[in-house]
């Protein structure tokens, strides 16, 4: 399971620019250039696109779903994978709208606090009971979407008064969508606190080869209950997002948001199998996945293809960034 | 899987070990059947059991397919697109109310097919580019929910055509034809995977792949075959489901990808691979099924049922689990 070449290039490699080695170079500029080619293709298509209304919705569309996959970016740097954050989002948005009349601005806090619980528990289900991720946070999945249902009703909960949450959707000056400096902030945050503490090397260790990082003492229990705590906690932000846009909560509102999520993940090359990636790359998958439906429409594709279109461009990224000196068999 | 285990003598520890875990699911099923039973007057009567055993049958297929792709070690995700294609196909090439195609026969043959089509592709993508299983299938399951969309183009295809809404109109000694085809297929799944090269092979893939491998199998070919099976399973259970519903729905596989791994998990086919097998997995479909309908006949809301799946998959597997669990450090 060792792999010698490959732990060369840790946390540095994490930045969009230059890895040690050309291939890695490479699909580290992939997804900036798949986000220009992108742009200069719809531009060509459409020639009002690169106007400022139609780039503030395109950014303004991609906020929540880079919240979403922000959070769920440190799971997959460590090794493992959320699949229950969609559902989480939708669980929080149901939560909040529930919870806004009586506890107001206080509610948002809340539900980021019980998102964030839920994470951990996961993540501590996981590495206690020695669950493999993917099966522990897709029973999560299961077990928010029905509580979700249930506490619902099964039907969306509407919000009358949206003022404690008018921050996550509003233009600043007009121009800037409140809830692209929310993703961005957040994106920052979490980046700073990786690279200026020795979080970051924990991260990459524990994702590229998980005994050795035992071996060197790194406290990778905690570190992996941290990074779901994390991804909870960004679902459930993402969560009060969409609330903020669509004045209500439903319990199934963000379940769509799962494979564009993970696509958004692969498709900035953070790599599925660990270590390799970061989090400014899943900022640019993000808008790529994002660009990629609004292209879709534009050209005056069926929306029914966007699925497909999901599908294959998750397989065919990970493929790509798979760091197959890790992967003796593939299960 | 006995003979795997059985031939050395001195593996009779883990042998003792083995059949308390083959004994647990079923003595879980009567246990539960048991409590039901006093809870409930509805529950314990002729006329429910039969309900169960109908209820069960979709999911009995389905399971089929997923238990061999557990017993690789793998896991499939893609259960509720390849259905969902699956199911609109079949819908528009029967006898309906949206074309004039009456295909009969061959257009459940050609929505077979095309579930194993899709099967097949989330195998290559693991064979080939080394994909993790649940990253294909969960690819594949968007493909096959794309397609699905296609071919619905908001316009929902009712089922016309008399003999396909007869599986599940149609008794046989009180039960519907699909219960019968479900008790063919897990016969079948048990005789391959108990007597077919395929099946022994799947096991032995799921037990130890680098010792099967460098014992010169190929072990390529046997993988893609298991999913392109796997995928044919979906599509008869798709076929059955849309025959159930009488038209074609794109979410009418939503349920049972997870639903599926449950019960094969429950059942005693765990997720590490090569252990259990399609027996134990279809005592697993009778226990989640025989719960699904305990818990409404009591009062339990339906909402809940997903949650309670939840719950029993985390807590089946992390008891499969808890007695390696220190041999196994890693777990990604």
């Amino acid at each position: 399971m060792s792999a010698p070449v490959t732990i060369r290039p840790s946390a540095d490699a994490a930045v969009v620019k230059g890895g040690p080695t050309r291939s890695e170079s490479l699909t580290s500029l992939m997804p900036v250039l798949a986000l220009v080619s992108l742009v200069i293709a719809l531009a060509a298509a459409k020639p009002g696109f690169l106007s400022q209304p139609s780039m503030t919705a395109v950014v303004d569309a991609a906020a929540p779903l880079a919240v979403l996959a922000a959070g769920a970016t440190i799971a997959v740097l460590c090794g493992g994978i959320d699949l229950s954050i969609a559902a989480l989002a939708s669980l929080s948005s149901v939560l909040l709208a529930l919870w806004l009349p009586t506890l107001g601005g206080l509610a948002s806090v809340a539900v980021v606090g019980v998102a964030a619980a839920a994470g951990a528990l996961q993540g501590a289900a996981h590495v206690f009971l020695r669950i493999p991720s993917f099966i522990v946070t897709l029973g999560g999945m299961s077990l928010f979407s029905s509580i979700a249902l249930v506490i619902s009703g099964a039907a969306p909960v509407p919000v009358t008064d949206d003022g404690p949450i008018r921050w996550g959707f509003t233009r600043i000056f007009d121009v800037v969508p409140s809830a692209a400096v929310v993703a961005v902030v957040v994106v920052a945050v979490l980046a700073v606190l990786i690279k200026a503490t020795p979080l970051g090397s924990w991260i990459t260790a524990t994702g590229y080869s998980e005994p050795a990082a035992r071996l060197a003492g790194i406290p990778v229990d905690p570190l992996k209950i941290g990074a779901f705590c994390v991804s909870g906690a960004c679902a459930g932000l993402a969560g009060v997002l969409l609330v903020a846009r669509t004045f209500s909560g439903g319990p199934t509102m963000a379940d769509s948001l799962l494979l564009p999520a993970i696509a958004a993940i692969v498709v900035g090359g953070t790599a599925i199998t660990g270590g390799h990636g970061g989090l400014w790359r899943t900022l640019v998958g993000a808008l790529v996945v994002t660009l990629l439906r609004v292209g879709l429409s534009v050209v005056g594709v069926s929306a029914a293809y966007e699925s497909i279109l999901y599908g294959a461009l998750i397989v065919a990224a990970v493929a790509l960034t798979l760091d197959r000196s890790k992967v003796m068999v593939v299960k | 899987m006995a003979p795997l285990v059985d031939t050395r003598p001195a593996r009779s520890r883990l042998r003792r070990g083995v059949s308390v875990r083959d004994a647990g699911p079923p003595i879980a099923l009567l246990v539960i059947v048991l409590i039901l039973s006093l809870l409930s007057p509805q529950f314990r009567t002729m006329g429910n059991a039969l309900n169960i055993l109908d209820a069960a049958a979709v999911l009995a297929v389905v399971t089929c397919g997923t238990t061999f792709v557990l017993l690789l070690g793998s896991i499939d995700l893609s259960a509720a697109g390849v259905m969902g294609a699956s199911s609109l196909v079949v819908a528009v090439l029967v006898e309906n109310s949206r074309n004039n195609l009456d295909l009969g026969t061959l257009g459940i043959l050609i929505a077979v097919v095309l579930a194993a089509a899709l099967g097949c592709v989330s195998g290559l993508l693991v064979v080939l580019l080394k994909v993790p299983s649940f990253m294909t299938t969960l690819g594949v399951s968007a493909i096959g929910l794309g397609v699905a969309t296609l071919v619905f183009d908001g316009v929902q295809p009712g089922v016309v055509d008399p003999s396909l809404r007869s599986w599940a109109t149609g008794r046989l000694l009180g039960l519907t034809y699909l219960t019968w085809i479900a008790v063919v297929c897990v016969l079948l799944a048990w005789f391959v995977q108990r007597y077919t090269r395929l099946g022994r092979y799947a096991m032995a893939i799921g037990g130890a792949e680098e010792v099967l491998a460098l014992s010169g199998v190929r072990v390529g070919p046997y993988k893609v075959a298991v999913f392109t099976m796997a995928g044919a399973f979906y599509g008869l259970g798709a076929v059955m489901v849309t025959s159930q519903l009488g038209s074609g729905l794109v979410q009418s596989g939503a349920s049972y990808t997870f639903a599926s791994i449950t019960a094969a998990v429950v059942g005693g086919t765990l997720l590490v691979g090569g252990r259990g097998g399609v027996l134990h997995s279809t005592v697993g479909v009778l226990l989640l099924t025989v719960l699904t309908n305990g818990l409404v006949l009591i009062g339990v809301s339906p909402y809940v049922q997903g949650g309670v799946q939840g719950l029993i998959v985390v807590v089946a597997v992390a008891v499969a689990a808890a007695p390696l669990r220190h041999r196994n450090q890693v777990v990604k």
